[in-house]
């Protein structure tokens, strides 16, 4: 807004200032205001100055606007006392400041440099007045005043382009008098007149040079402030850089760079017209020079400051503005997988480009690869340069954008890594840090740089399963390194303050299923990986997060497996809090201790990866409340039947034989259907893939509570809705039937085997997780409940019913085993995670279902051939744990400091330049001397040259060179291997396990062998895979059953084995 | 009063900065206020004092953008302070102040001068062998403090700089001095103590190396100092010499900091200061004077790799009290 606009718009006390400030003016308000625009324009300042022609030339000008105007004014009433006002004004001016127009300028100078004040004055009163409190917030702060600066730094260009301006005018006029007045051959040193215009010549001389201070006193002013303004972005990127790295690790965060795009771009627009100005300036040199010439001194200097600034301005403007990404479903970029496609993006937020000019930007994978044995090196498959094309779309800026980009390793690139002897490399695939540099040739204006910018470090895999543990890397790299390129990071990774920590994964729980952790949940997870009470300054150990877990798995394992548990099928109840997550069994019984009996909460599963279980409190009349834990529900089931339905229909088997739900009121005391009402589906599971021409049935939960012992134990039970009465069969029987493994464990687990089974035996077989499977039951038929008891296969209360087609379901977590007999065979199927379990048969048609999660197994047998097989989760793992990994000695390459380019100064007058010189008689000069004063320039000149010339390369920081500290030899590390290939992790086996082939190759066919297990067989079991993720190892010390459960019942099951009694203690959480 | 530039002279940045931090402390100009002017006009012009008075005076009354201190400068090239030559800040300053000293006649105005400014060091020099010890005392202007260590490690802030520059040393092996008592070159230790800060406190950043060669070059690396300064906290108390009621005035509020950008062979001096009465910070850049904000003056404790910037050469702290 123009000056004089703003002056009116001020609040009445500052407007009064400026009534006073024009009330003795000479210059009255009416000629300021109906002039405004033009007076503002012109620079008094300049004109100030005596014997300046400039002064004469304005305040002529100012009179014949003046004159126009009136002339233009119509002759109504308003305007007549304007008319008048203003032809006095113009009689008054003339008659003071004709013969002084300097003076007149210097009064208008004035009265606008006080003008600028009591509107500065204004505007920050103003600001104070309308809000009492002003404290605005931090960022909007520092935003603020950003934008006040950039607009402030485009006023001051703008003064500064208008005061060259005016030199140019200046140096014309100086250049032309000198053209035709100083002619030095003649002798006229005597002649008056020539001494008078030799005098005017000096007099025009000194202007010019003063002038040119002026403009050179206001570029050091802009430099300056572009400095700080500089400094300002510069923090509001860093900021902005965080806010992406913890966007990254799915913390909250607005990565917008639109705002920081339009600064940087402003400024750089600011610091390269400040360029050409200087040029502009130089080219002024070239025409005129003379002794101690400002210019020559000092323009060396600005322009080594503007082309460091902006040098340095465009090379920090240069951002990956999308690090590496593929698509996944848990929105986790930074993890690459070789082979699949992916996507970076970098942004120069200098908005600026030649049009003419096609700028090529390039990505680099791993251009200094750090020496690290083994280091995998990869090439880029797609295109790895590309033409930036800025002038599609302007609004959209000058975008690096690579896409479909995929990795594929070099070629002998792990050597000591790969294959199968694993015990070289230093660091697991998913510690190696990779990085991919953009560079791109920037040109614009005749300024021509080198940019580039580089990624956060990725971690590149090859197979999914180490999804996992990949993201844990990022987590712990983005979370802890200060330099944001150290790819050695992982060499020796330093421990993650809890606190950090907490917040971190606070956000994997966030971004994932939009809740965050509570307190008290942060409180359950620092127990358990730092022990009770841990102090508020703790830390966690790399290894202790992602790698030990005498459980088989590591903490990081455990709680990603709760992840992918809630993204896929506990979203909307974590997010709307009804799961209660991370409670230790002491939290859990001192929560539910003092609540009515039947009220439950949902937590997660220590022992099991990604299992949620409920734990419910019941009073008794006498005596302390007991307490109910369910043996975890996994993704396995959890896909078949959702949570709330399960909580719906969870039945408990009393004496009485009646089932009951003990699942009354969620904690602390909502009740159940109030609390989960709304997540119920409709009474309908069984249009999963059934038709309509089955009975309608569903799918309930019934654990049996055996009579006397506490112990619950759960089965899906299959009933038909018309069914009319549900029997219990009293267990124990199946337990007594002998038999070994009829076959050994399968070696290779990828092979399930399913050999066909006989005709004539019709069965439906319940299979894979995922699939329901109900084959009709008989009305009237009695139908067995295979039940399970906690861990450890205890009974398998399963007898043959009355009405010779008994039926038998058995079922475990995960599985869904429904086998109907048929014409008097006994049928029994009983589960149980990690066992084996088997039905024997009556009658020459035994069937046998074994399920167990995470693996089936299915043979059926021919006639009287019994044939079991069941395996459980993770025997196979064909891992090795800890393997020596020797810490590669070292020697880092020297980095020196890079000096400052070499800056040629040398500033030599163009041959044609007019110098002007002490030519002999009259002495053109500058100086301090005043007028008339003249100084030798001899005397002065070995002095003044000293600056001018030549700038010296200034060598680098004083900074020492450094040498990254050499590693010593660090003792062997354990370290985790990657999983050998051809591996399959427990996905994939269940993926081919669960397969169709199974499923059909099954259906109807399933004859069965049967088999007891007995203890030693699980002994066995346990043996043949020593140091695997067995779940049933007793090491577990994520194992629920603590002190607070007792072992279960039926101990003579147990009695012969040397498994001892599950016991978790704080020592193991170390 | 709004800020008033100064016209560059020619090369003349360097003296207008400094007079500028001269002009802008009040308590100076109570001083060179009351100086006697010289009786004949050869007197007058040649007299440093009054013709500093005569730019304040014009600086003030002018209503100008800026004002040239020709007067001034034609008067300190007659004292040997040559026009036209870039000159170094805190040289000049010393100079400047010696001639406003020298040509003060009152002596009350002297003392009052040399209060406002010099700083009081104890020196003391001790044998390692035996007892003998010296001690002499000694005023300084500025203090002059390096920004690298004995072993060209940055110095990380200011008050490491004052630290390390009251750190005793050992003068050993060729720097051994001769002590009287042991009649020997023996190891001394010399260390320095501060006894007494005046209400202007000057800071000369050594911000250059020689190199092997002649050829000097500047650290322009980054050293923040603080916006207060308590010497208190950043002393120990075997650094000073001065008892209680004299370290409590100890405390220190930055007033104007001399800045310096380009090389040592090619550069520019402006000078930041906070105008005593109105708080505000300014920037003087010759002829352009605009008001900054700490933002700006904080962008002048440097940057390893921009080394074309502004970095402060000279810092003047004021004493929080007038006591």
């Amino acid at each position: 807004m123009a000056q004089w606009q703003e002056v009116q718009s001020l609040a009445n006390t500052y407007l009064e200032q400026v009534h006073q400030l024009y009330a003795g003016s000479a210059l009255p308000m009416a000629v300021r205001q109906c002039l405004a625009a033009w007076i503002e324009d012109q620079n008094w300042r300049q004109a100030e100055e005596p014997l300046s022609s400039h002064a004469p030339m304005l305040f002529h000008s100012l009179l014949v606007l003046l004159g126009e105007r009136l002339g233009s004014l119509g002759s109504g009433y308003e305007d007549f006392m304007l008319k008048h006002n203003l032809r006095k004004a113009h009689r008054d001016l003339q008659a003071e400041f004709a013969k002084k127009p300097e003076k007149f300028a210097n009064l208008v100078a004035n009265l606008l440099q006080e003008e600028r004040r009591i509107l500065r004055l204004g505007q920050a009163g103003g600001q104070g007045g309308s809000t009492p409190a002003p404290s605005p917030a931090p960022e909007s702060g520092r935003e603020q005043q950003i934008q006040r600066r950039l607009s402030e730094f485009h006023t001051a260009l703008q003064e500064a382009d208008r005061a060259f301006r005016h030199l140019e005018d200046l140096q014309d006029a100086f250049d032309f008098c000198y053209k035709v007045h100083y002619q030095p051959e003649r002798e006229r040193s005597r002649d008056p007149e020539y001494r008078q215009e030799l005098q005017a010549l000096q007099a025009k001389l000194q202007n010019l040079d003063r002038q040119r201070r002026e403009v050179l006193a206001q570029m050091q002013q802009l430099l300056g402030r572009s400095e700080t303004l500089q400094e300002l972005l510069r923090e509001e990127l860093g900021d902005w850089r965080l806010r992406q790295q913890r966007l990254c690790l799915g913390g909250p965060g607005d990565t917008n760079l639109r705002p920081l795009e339009t600064w940087f771009t402003q400024l750089g627009q600011g610091l390269f017209q400040l360029r050409q100005l200087l040029r502009a300036l130089s080219d002024l040199r070239q025409k005129v020079t003379y002794e101690r010439d400002p210019l020559v001194a000092e323009m060396p200097l600005l322009e080594q400051r503007l082309q460091e600034q902006l040098t340095h301005l465009l090379e920090s403007a240069f951002v990956v503005e999308q690090q590496p990404s593929t698509p996944n479903p848990g929105k986790r970029p930074l993890v690459l997988r070789t082979a699949s496609k992916f996507s970076t993006r970098a942004r120069l937020l200098v908005r600026l480009h030649d049009r003419n000019h096609r700028m090529e930007a390039k990505i680099h994978i791993d251009r200094d690869p750090p020496s690290i044995k083994g280091f995998r090196r990869f090439n880029i498959l797609t295109s790895s340069s590309k033409t930036l094309l800025a002038g599609d779309s302007p609004q959209e800026g000058l975008v690096c954008d690579f896409q479909y980009l995929t990795l594929k390793e070099q070629k002998d690139s792990r050597a000591g890594k790969g294959g199968v002897t694993s015990w070289q490399g230093p660091l697991a695939v998913t510690e190696e840090l990779h990085l991919i540099t953009f560079t791109l040739a920037y040109a614009y204006c005749g300024l021509e740089l080198e940019l580039e910018t580089t990624t956060l470090p990725f971690v590149i895999i090859s197979n999914n399963n180490q999804f996992s543990s990949a993201w844990a890397s990022i987590l712990w790299f983005n979370m802890l390194s200060s330099d944001p390129k150290a790819q050695q990071f992982f060499s020796s990774p330093p421990p993650a303050p809890w606190p950090r920590l907490a917040e971190v994964l606070s956000w994997q729980f966030q971004s994932v299923a939009e809740r965050g952790l509570s307190r008290e949940n942060l409180l359950m997870l620092a127990e358990k990986l730092l022990g009770s009470k841990p102090p508020p300054d703790s830390s966690v150990a790399w290894p202790k997060f992602s790698k030990d877990g005498a459980a088989g798995f590591s903490f990081w394992a455990w709680l990603d497996g709760i992840l992918g548990l809630l993204q896929e099928h506990l979203k909307q109840l974590w997010k709307d809090g009804l799961i209660l997550g991370f409670v230790s069994h002491k939290q859990e019984k001192k929560l539910l201790k003092s609540r009515l009996t039947g009220t439950f909460l949902l937590r997660f599963s220590e022992s099991v990866l990604g299992g949620v279980t409920f734990t419910w409190v019941e009073h008794h009349e006498k005596g302390s409340p007991s307490f109910h834990a369910v043996d975890p529900y996994t993704a396995s089931e959890l896909v078949s039947l959702a949570l709330p339905d399960i909580i719906r229909d969870y039945q408990m088997m009393m004496e009485e034989n009646i089932p009951e739900n003990p699942l009354k009121y969620l904690y602390p005391n909502t009740p159940r259907d109030e609390a989960f009402g709304p997540y119920y589906s409709q009474r309908q599971e069984g249009n999963l893939n059934e038709s309509k021409k089955y009975l309608n049935r569903r799918l309930i939960r019934v654990s049996s509570r055996q009579p006397s012992k506490w112990q619950t134990e759960e089965e899906l039970v299959v009933a038909t809705e018309n069914l009319e009465t549900l029997q219990l069969q009293p267990g124990g029987q199946g337990t007594q039937q002998s038999g070994g493994l009829a076959l050994p464990q399968p070696q290779s687990l990828g092979t399930p085997q399913v050999p066909p089974g006989n005709v004539g035996t019709p069965q439906g077989v319940a299979t894979s997780p995922g699939i329901l499977q109900v084959p009709p039951g008989n009305v009237g038929t009695p139908q067995g409940v295979a039940s399970r008891l906690g861990i450890a296969q205890v009974t398998l209360p399963v007898t043959p019913g009355n009405l010779g087609t008994p039926q038998v379901v058995a079922m475990s977590p995960g599985t869904l085993q429904v086998t109907p007999g048929n014409l008097g065979t006994p049928q029994v199927v009983a589960t149980s995670p990690g066992t084996l379990q088997v039905t024997p048969g009556n009658l020459g048609t035994p069937q046998v279902v074994a399920m167990s999660p995470g693996t089936l197994q299915v043979t059926p047998g021919n006639l009287g051939t019994p044939q079991v097989v069941a395996t459980r989760p993770g025997t196979l793992q064909p891992t090795g744990l800890g393997t020596f990994q020797p810490q590669p000695q070292r020697l880092g390459t020297p980095q020196v400091g890079s000096g400052v380019p070499n800056l040629q100064g040398t500033v030599q007058v163009a041959p044609g330049a007019v110098q002007v010189l002490p030519g002999g008689v009259g002495m053109l000069q500058v100086g301090s001397g005043g007028l008339g004063s003249l100084q030798l320039l001899q005397g002065e000149q070995g002095t003044a040259a000293v600056d001018t010339g030549t700038l010296q390369p200034v060598p680098g920081a004083a900074q020492p060179p450094q040498l990254p500290e050499e590693q010593g030899t660090l003792p062997p590390e354990l370290r985790d291997l990657e999983l050998l290939p051809g591996s399959q992790d427990m996905q994939e086996l269940l993926q081919a396990l669960e397969g169709p082939d199974l499923g059909s190759g099954t259906l109807g066919t399933l004859e069965l062998a049967e088999l007891m297990p007995n203890m030693e067989t699980f002994e066995e079991n346990f043996q043949l895979s020593p140091g695997s993720a067995a779940l049933l190892d007793h090491h577990d010390p994520f194992l629920p059953q603590s002190e607070e459960l007792p072992l279960p019942a039926a101990p003579s099951l147990f009695s012969s084995t040397d498994f001892p009694p599950l016991h978790i203690d704080a020592s193991d959480f170390q | 009063a709004e800020a008033v530039g100064l016209y560059n002279l020619g090369q003349s940045c360097c003296l207008n900065s400094l007079l500028q931090v001269f002009l802008m402390n009040i308590r100076f100009t109570r001083i060179l206020r009351r100086i006697t002017v010289p009786p004949s006009p050869a007197q007058r012009r040649s007299n440093v004092p009054y013709q500093m008075l005569l730019l304040l005076e014009k600086m003030q009354y002018g209503k100008c953008k800026a004002v040239g201190p020709r007067e001034l400068a034609c008067c300190l090239s007659e004292h040997r302070v040559k026009l036209f030559v870039q000159h170094d800040a805190a040289q000049l300053f010393l100079t400047l102040w010696n001639l406003l000293k020298k040509q003060m006649k009152k002596p009350e105005l002297v003392e009052e001068l040399s209060d406002l400014y010099t700083i009081c060091i104890q020196e003391h020099l001790a044998c390692q062998k035996c007892s003998f010890e010296i001690k002499s005392n000694s005023t300084m202007l500025t203090l002059p403090l390096p920004v690298l260590d004995a072993n060209s490690h940055r110095l990380k802030t200011l008050e490491d700089c004052l630290q390390y520059f009251f750190h005793p040393e050992e003068l050993t092996g060729l720097n051994m001095c001769f002590c009287q008592q042991c009649g020997r070159k023996t190891t001394f230790l010399q260390s320095m103590k501060l006894v007494h800060l005046p209400r202007t406190l000057t800071l000369h950043l050594k911000r250059f190396c020689f190199e092997r060669s002649s050829h000097t070059h500047k650290l322009s690396h980054s050293l923040p100092f603080p916006q207060e300064l308590d010497f208190r906290e950043v002393l120990k108390e075997n650094q000073c010499q001065a008892d209680d009621s004299e370290k409590a005035t100890w405390k220190y509020e930055l007033f104007a900091v001399v800045a310096h950008s380009g090389s040592t062979s090619c550069g520019h001096y402006c000078a930041y200061i906070r105008s005593l009465t109105e708080g505000k910070w300014y920037c003087f850049n010759d002829s352009e004077v605009c008001q900054v904000s700490w933002d700006d003056v904080k962008c002048t404790y440097g940057h390893s790799n921009l080394h074309w910037r502004e970095t402060a050469y000279l810092l003047f702290y004021m004493k929080k009290h007038p006591w």
